[in-house]
Parts: C-alpha cells; structure tokens; sequence
C-alpha cells in the first residue's frame, strides 16, 4: 500500500509545532506514533499533504511528577507508561490500559495522546483517564487551556480540539487514600485493534463506616464516545462498600446509563450484558484494592 | 523532496536518501535490497515486517523512513554469521517452527528482542512476545518450543 505524497516537518519545540499547524490549519495531519494515521492515509481514509510530527518535541515524551499530580507528555507510549514506576504504583488502571493496547509492536509506538485524538469510542486508555478524572492540557498559539477529559470526546474521531490547538499532556490528580482503580478489557483476541466493550472504575471508601465516599465508572464501546456511568456513580455515593452495592451499580450502568449498538463484533445485548458485569467486577477489585 | 538520513543497520552505516512518505519496511526491502523483511498487511496487524529499532521491536511498515535518522535497527539478515545460523532461527529450523517461512523474519525479530530483554520469559512472556507476529502455518506451538528451547 503506497503513502500518498505528503511534506514532512518535525518541529523541535511545542512553540515550533503550533506556529505550524497555525500556518497550515487543516490541511496540515498532526502524528505522533503513527498507528492510526499512516493506516488510515495508506488506506485512504484520510488526506493530507502536510504531515507535522510531534516526535521530535523532547518534553511531550516526559512523565512527571509534580506536588499531588502527575503530568504524562501527549507522546508518553504505551511501553513508556506501562514500565513507568509512577504509573505502575499509583495509576494501576492506566497501566493495564496500556499494557492491552494492541501488541508489544504497537505499543513501542502508539502513545496515549495519539490514542485520546483518535477518539475511538473502544480506544483503551480513555475509560482509564476518566476514572482518574484526567486534565487534558492543551495549546495553541494564543495560549493554553484544559478541559477535564470527561468533556474532551465529541463523537467518533471528533474531539473538543479546535484546528489550531495540539494536546500537549495530561494532569492526573494522584489518588487519595483508601482509593482504587481497575480496567477490564473484551475483546476478540488479546492483541487486536478494537475491544467489544471496556469498563474502568475507581473507588474511594471510608475506612470507619465502610461506605463509598466517591466512585467513577467510565464505559466504552457502547456509545459514540467513552462515557461516565453517571446513574451509577450517584446511585452508590454513601452506599456501602460491599457486593450488593456493586452489583446495584452494574444494574444501573447497564439499564441506565448505556445504549450500545449491534456491530459484528459483538450485538448490543452482549454489550449491555458484559457492562453489568465489567462495572460489577472492576468496582469489587477496586474496593479490593482500596483495603 | 529526499531527505538524506544516516543510520546503522545490522552493525553497517548507510546513508541513504528518501522521501518522506516511505516506510522503512519499503526502504529496507526496496532501496537496500533487505528484502529478509517480509510485509503481509502493511498495517501493523501481521508483524511480517518486525525490525528492531533503537532496542525495540516495532512494525517497520507503521514508521517513516526518514524519521530513523540516527537509528540503529537490526533485521533478519543481521542474525546468521559467517558460522552459520542465529541460535534462534537454528532453534526453528530443528523444532518445525517454520513452514512456508513467510513469518519467520518478523517472529525470529521479536523473539530476539523477547530474550534480549528477559533471558528467562514464562510461557505467558513468551506468547505476549509473539503477540504481535501471525503465523497462517504452524499453529504456533513449535513456535513456542523453539523459543522455549533458547531461554537461559
Ligand atoms: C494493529 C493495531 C492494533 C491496535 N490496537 C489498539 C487497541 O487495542 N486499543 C486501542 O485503543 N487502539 C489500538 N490501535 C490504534 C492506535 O494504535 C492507538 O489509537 C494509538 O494510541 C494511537 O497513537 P499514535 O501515537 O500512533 O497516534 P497517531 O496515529 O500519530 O495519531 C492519531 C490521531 O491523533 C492525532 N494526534 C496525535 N497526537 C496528537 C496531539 N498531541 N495533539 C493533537 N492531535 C494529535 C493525529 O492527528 C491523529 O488524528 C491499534 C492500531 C493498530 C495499527
Ligand atoms: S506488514 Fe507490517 S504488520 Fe503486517
Ligand atoms: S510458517 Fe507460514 S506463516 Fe508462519
């Protein structure tokens, strides 16, 4: 499959980068790893003949801890994150995120802000930026901005960045005692692109009156984007932190909060079945966790 | 436009010019006659085309030739020596991990970035290490035997 005829920059600075795309707007097909954007020119899904690649910019690869926060560069991959000491210690859920995207090969190249851009309503480190209630940070050259990523997503490959802008990172609060998170993943076949459905969910318990002080439950491949089961949240702040409590709150993410569709990856019962189960599961081995 | 890039490939230095909507699995194959590099899909699904790129295994069809200037990339052909075979692809050959052969380059690549990185994988390391390599074939239990057979 041939790669149409395109121009090549490789801009040094975020600053380098946003005069760019400013100058070439949308004609101009930002890339980081490239797992999406050469398929998708090669086949012909997309156009551009001007290709601006953020691989270059050192500080979009970084992670970082700062004060009660963590920033992860919008280039970080999915091989960095998943050996990330940070990642692996505080942020469980987004480190089995990566550790299932794709195969080993992608993962060495597939970075998670190329994964939140390509906005796939299956992609897999969404749900796990949800729960964890992620910032994404993001630039233009008139300045910077950030919009909690339960906003980010618009729609299939649409997201809440304007032509100019570029995704510079995102800032993830570290969570708090007596909290945990974790991420299930259906798919086909372990290493395959798209999952049939995938849930994350994070839980905050108080360790006196065992009761849910704060829950988030992210689903995805059930909507045109990865959604909060809010229903399901509310419905068991205060409850207390057990298996009824759980299983209540897969019932109401289930009924409540999704509508999936039939694909021939899996039919919208099967879906909505598996979202019970997912937001059951992931909220027990959370509150596993949180113990 | 060509770029002229630099890079080091199997232990050799080339500098080659390309144009920038090239991948290095053309490149390899195509420019430098490094046709050992297989492309099944052409869209990181298969792994025919894995290379070891800066100590990684990657898909070289889902990489820019010119953005691996400066890289150093190992591919199938830098295996066997004037001895003779790789201890890995010697482990195929006597195992039966190869039939028609078309995935052994990208298998034979991502094992050896497998054991360069973890000299003792489990069962579970050794079949994620392949995860990403289809074989039409073998069914790939040889497959695992023969990267079995290698661990330290
Ligand atoms: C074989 C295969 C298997 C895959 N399996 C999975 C899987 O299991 N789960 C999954 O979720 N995905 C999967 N993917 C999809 C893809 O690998 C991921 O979405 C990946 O994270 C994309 O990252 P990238 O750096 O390669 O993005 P790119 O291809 O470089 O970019 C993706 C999109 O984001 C835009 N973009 C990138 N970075 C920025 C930025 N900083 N600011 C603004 N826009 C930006 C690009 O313009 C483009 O539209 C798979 C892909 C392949 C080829
Ligand atoms: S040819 Fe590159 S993965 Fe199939
Ligand atoms: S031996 Fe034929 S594809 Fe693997």
């Amino acid at each position: 499959m041939l790669l149409p005829e395109f121009e090549l920059h490789e801009p040094v600075s975020i600053e380098d980068a946003l005069k760019l795309k400013k100058k070439h707007g949308k004609d101009a097909r930002l890339m980081a790893g490239g797992t999406d954007v050469l398929v998708l020119l090669k086949k012909k899904v997309i156009f551009t003949d001007t290709i601006i690649s953020l691989l270059q910019i050192k500080e979009l690869s970084q992670i970082k801890e700062s004060g009660n926060e963590v920033v992860i560069g919008a280039c970080a991959t999915m091989a960095q994150l998943s050996k990330s000491s940070v990642i692996k210690e505080k942020f469980g859920a987004l480190k089995s995120s990566c550790d299932n995207l794709g195969s080993h090969l992608i993962r060495n190249r597939a970075t998670i802000g190329g994964n939140c851009c390509n906005a796939s309503p299956a992609g897999d480190t969404m749900p796990s930026l949800m729960i964890y209630d992620a910032k994404v940070m993001i630039e233009s050259t008139d300045g910077k901005r950030e919009v909690s990523i339960k906003n980010f997503f618009k729609g299939p490959g649409v997201t809440d960045l304007a032509i100019h802008e570029i995704l510079t990172g995102f800032k993830l609060p570290i969570p708090p005692k007596n909290s945990g998170a974790h991420y299930i993943q259906l798919g086909k076949r372990r290493s395959s692109e798209i999952n049939v459905v995938n849930v994350g969910s994070f839980l905050e318990y108080d360790p006196d009156t065992k009761t849910i002080i704060n829950s988030r439950i992210a689903l995805g491949s059930v909507a045109a984007t990865p959604i909060r089961a809010q229903k399901a949240e509310e419905l068991i702040k205060g409850k207390p932190a057990k298996e009824d409590t759980f299983y209540t709150a897969g019932e109401t993410a289930r009924k409540e909060d999704c509508k999936p569709i039939d694909d021939f990856r899996g039919s919208a019962a099967y879906r909505q079945a598996m979202i019970g189960v997912l937001t059951k599961r992931t909220l027990q081995a959370s509150f596993e966790q949180a113990q | 436009m060509k770029k002229i890039i630099n890079l080091t490939i199997n232990d050799q230095a080339y500098e080659i010019a390309v144009v920038p909507n090239k991948t290095l699995a053309d490149m390899l194959r195509y420019d430098l006659n490094l046709t050992g590099t297989k492309k099944g899909c052409d869209t990181g699904d298969c792994g025919a085309c894995t290379v070891i790129l800066n100590g990684d295994a990657v898909n070289s069809c889902l990489i820019l030739a010119v953005q691996t200037d400066g890289a150093v990339i190992e591919t199938i052909e830098g295996l066997a020596t004037d001895e003779g075979l790789h201890p890995i692809q010697e482990a195929f050959v006597e195992k039966g991990a190869i039939q028609c052969g078309f995935c052994s380059p990208g298998m034979i690549m991502s094992t050896k970035n497998l054991l360069d990185k973890n000299a003792n994988p489990t069962e579970e390391e050794i079949r994620e290490g392949i995860s990403g390599n289809l074989c039409r074939c073998t069914g790939y239990q040889k497959i695992f035997e023969a990267i079995d057979s290698q661990k330290s």
